[in-house]
């Protein structure tokens, strides 16, 4: 992932308002980890698992923050119980930011990630969580200001899921 | 000891704490003894000692109690050494350690019944005060410590296992309204928005 990307997704975080990020470091996006300590203006919470990086960044939206858990697309799998009993159950707003590995568009896709990222989108859809699949930089701020918007407005975590030259 | 004789003290000591519980026979009988708004009751395992620490990271002049139960502890390990790194001052836990799965109709033993000591990990994962009680008065001065010291604290509660939550009526209060609750008193507390929503 280019700089300039990094910088601007995490400018992008910043103007949507988010200010608290749970996280597991994974290599396609690791390049806003940097930035977002540099920033010093978010809440970073580095974890062990997905699963409690979800607990994790529910506590902190329902104690006023606005919330982001960082990922690999392999978390979603592991943190499918926790965003169902906490974040859809209970109707907690929270940004998950994915790597979107095993995609179409993942420049770094191999027999490694192709299983999962082929059942990503099911395992969203199933969980009846919204989606926006982020390809490229065009719009990138609109787009991440829009997945905001919408957690707040269904009170339900929405990912956004980063490949293509994000991947890079 | 008896998990409602703690709780039936605990109650009584509560001010403006925020309590966060797990599943199990703990949640039906502190819903039944405190009725504060500051009480999320979560209702389900592997997941109250996360949202506490989120709680506590996100307010950290509130002080955060978690009732965890052995059972959903061990489901969720790997929150121990990320509670020992993050180590917030705010933020008290409590394992209620029946040795058991308890559930409505059943009872088979857990880890800790067999050779697990749940303290002992806390320690090896890097919590500093991490102890094992099992006597109704060395709980209340565990409490008494949590409510008055700051300092993150981890404490077992070897207690008995009992089916006295069985016999408590449970509230048709859902989760939603748990949390609008909860959330609307942290909002009047707290002087600050905390849902967002243009209606």
């Amino acid at each position: 992932m280019k700089a300039e990307l990094a910088n601007r997704t995490v400018a992008g975080l910043k103007e949507a308002g988010i200010d608290f990020v749970s996280y597991i470091p994974e290599t396609r996006l690791s390049e806003i980890l940097p930035v977002l300590e540099a920033d010093g203006s978010f809440t970073l919470v580095p974890v062990a698992s997905e699963a409690e990086a979800v607990g994790i960044a529910a506590g902190a939206s329902l104690g006023g923050k606005r919330a982001a858990v960082y990922m690999e697309g392999t978390g979603l799998f592991v943190s499918t119980y926790n965003l169902l009993t906490v974040g859809e159950r209970y109707g907690v707003p929270m940004l998950l930011l994915v790597a979107y590995v095993g995609s179409f568009e993942d420049q770094r896709n191999s027999y490694l990630f192709s299983h999962y990222g082929n059942k990503t989108k099911g395992i969203l859809d199933t969980l009846g969580i919204q989606y926006l699949i982020i390809d490229s930089a065009n719009q990138l701020e609109a787009r991440i200001k829009d997945a905001v918007r919408m957690m707040h407005a269904l009170k339900l975590p929405v990912a956004l899921l980063f490949t293509g030259e994000f991947t890079e | 000891m008896i998990r409602y004789d703690c709780f039936e003290w605990l109650a009584a000591q509560m001010t403006d704490q925020l309590v966060v519980t797990s599943l199990s026979g703990q949640r039906v009988e502190w819903g039944h003894l405190s009725k504060r708004d500051a009480d999320l009751n979560l209702g389900s395992m592997g997941n109250a000692l996360a949202v506490g620490i989120g709680l506590a990271l996100a307010l950290p002049r509130r002080k955060v109690f978690v009732f965890e139960s052995d059972g959903s502890v061990l489901l969720s390990l790997f929150n121990l050494p990320t509670l020992a790194n993050l180590n917030p001052p705010n933020l008290a836990v409590f394992v209620f350690d029946n040795q058991a799965y308890s559930g409505t109709r059943i009872s088979y033993p857990s880890a800790t019944a067999g050779k697990t000591d749940l303290a002992a990990m806390a320690s090896g994962a890097g919590i500093d005060y991490a102890v094992t009680v099992s006597e109704l008065e060395d709980f209340k001065k565990e409490v008494t410590a949590a409510l008055n010291q700051s300092g993150l604290r981890f404490v077992v509660c070897k207690i008995e296992e009992s089916v006295g939550h069985r016999r408590i009526v449970r509230t048709n209060v859902d989760l939603l309204e748990t949390k609008y609750r909860f959330v609307r008193y942290l909002e009047r507390t707290e002087g600050k928005p905390i849902i967002q929503g243009r209606g």
